[in-house]
């Protein structure tokens, strides 16, 4: 693919613990939570400065590039874009299950769901504010296998970005490696009252 | 401490997910020469019963039921030693393999329903994620299991478990196991579609099916 990709890789990553709980399947007010959860939390959460390498990669190209999907089809342009944290978190993961440590694999691991959702979070910001900047309106994010866009269409998003340049990969059930990656796609409209952008 | 009173305390451990304690009573229990069948299933059984029933009354939530298996676990680390060594069968529930079907590497949520349905007293083979469909059907003929659990987390893999009853019944062996089938998009229908005995939505759910299952 001839159009430009870009890379980032500075992002701030802040971890809420209000979200980690909710992800454990902890309904209660967070000020109830006993003391040796929090801690472990806590624990994990330390952990991330080393364990977290978050980046991502997009380019943006005309709809005409694109392989014009028809649920697409009044957008102008695509923003495509992976983004990732890297394998080191959940090689964690994996050892504290294989130690059957559960509780702190759960807890690591959704801090690591935390930590991407909020790398494309970012990266979706960024790719709004280039939509404004070529005056024209981004959609919401859109990722295969959500809604009418088919899951295979994640061979396609591949096919646009080399995953490889932030060790991104597909296995052959359409899954990402690390698992702790999101892909998706923006679209970028003239009339705002296409976006479906709130 | 009397019997009974040792038997109470251990439950309490499970119960309040203290470690430390559940795997001292445990040591206790050696020293005082209790049977050791008794200690699990008048001691420590009902204790992990009680983290499940809270768990469902919504007082527990998911980091408690898994202290809880860990309490378990903790103390059986200090009696199946000395279980083995005196030649003491413990009765099991049921002997499990469990695993996530071909092409899918998730692991944490079956390990999960693993770590729950030891637990509660099932024999747990698990071999993993990305488990090649036939593997699970070897080693299930070859322990002699009573079930084979089936986890997908994708829409893709999930015809894996499709794919493992129908070999079974090409192998005369549908008759054999009792097939379960978890993972975020599954469901019952999807459960009754494709002739699997049972479906858990979570781990606790698991546990329950499974009991209900083989005593049926």
């Amino acid at each position: 693919m001839s159009s430009l990709v870009e890379k980032i890789e500075n992002f701030k990553i802040n971890i809420d613990e209000s979200k980690i709980l909710r992800l454990i399947g902890y309904k209660k007010k967070s000020n109830s939570i006993h003391e040796p959860l929090r801690n472990l939390i806590a624990d994990e959460k330390n952990k991330c400065d080393t364990l977290l390498q978050p980046a991502s990669i997009y380019t943006v190209i005309d709809y005409g590039q694109t392989n014009k999907h028809l649920i697409f089809k009044n957008a102008e342009k695509a923003a495509f874009c992976i983004c990732t944290i890297g394998p080191k978190l959940e090689k964690e993961v994996k050892n504290l299950t294989n130690n059957n440590d559960i509780l702190r694999a759960m807890v690591l691991d959704s801090i690591g769901s935390e930590a991407v959702e909020e790398v494309a979070i970012q990266s979706d910001q960024i790719l709004a504010k280039k939509a404004r900047d070529m005056n024209l309106w981004a959609s919401k994010r859109y990722s295969p296998g959500y809604g009418r866009w088919d899951i295979r269409e994640q061979r396609y998003v591949f096919h646009i970005l080399p995953g490889q340049d932030i060790a991104v990969s597909l296995n052959n059930s359409y899954m990402m490696i690390p698992q702790k990656s999101i892909s998706f796609r923006i679209n970028f409209y003239k009339e705002k009252d296409l976006s479906t952008r709130k | 401490m009397s019997k009974e009173e040792l038997l109470k305390s251990m439950e309490k451990a499970i119960v309040e997910g203290n470690k430390e304690e559940a795997a001292a009573l445990a040591e206790e229990a050696i020293k005082e020469n209790i049977d050791l069948n008794e200690v699990i299933e008048k001691g420590y059984i009902p204790g992990i019963q009680k983290v499940g029933d809270l768990w469902e009354s919504g007082e527990y939530f998911l980091p408690e039921l898994i202290t809880g298996a860990e309490c378990m676990e903790a103390a059986m680390a200090i009696l199946q030693p000395e279980l083995e060594k005196n030649q003491i069968t413990r009765k099991s529930s049921g002997k499990v393999v469990i695993g996530t079907v071909e092409g899918d590497i998730h692991d944490i949520g079956k390990s999960l329903v693993a770590s729950m349905l030891t637990a509660n007293g099932f024999e747990v083979i698990d071999l993993g994620a990305d488990v090649k469909l036939e593997q699970f059907i070897e080693k299930a003929t070859s322990e002699n299991a009573d079930f084979i659990c089936l986890s997908a987390l994708l829409t893709t893999t999930m015809v894996g478990q499709k794919r493992i009853i129908e070999i079974l019944k090409e192998k005369n062996l549908s008759d054999r196991f009792i097939v379960l089938v978890g993972g975020a998009p599954v469901n019952q229908k999807w459960a009754d579609d494709i002739g699997a005995n049972g479906y858990a939505e979570n781990a606790m759910t698991a546990v329950k099916t499974a009991k209900k299952l083989i005593e049926a």
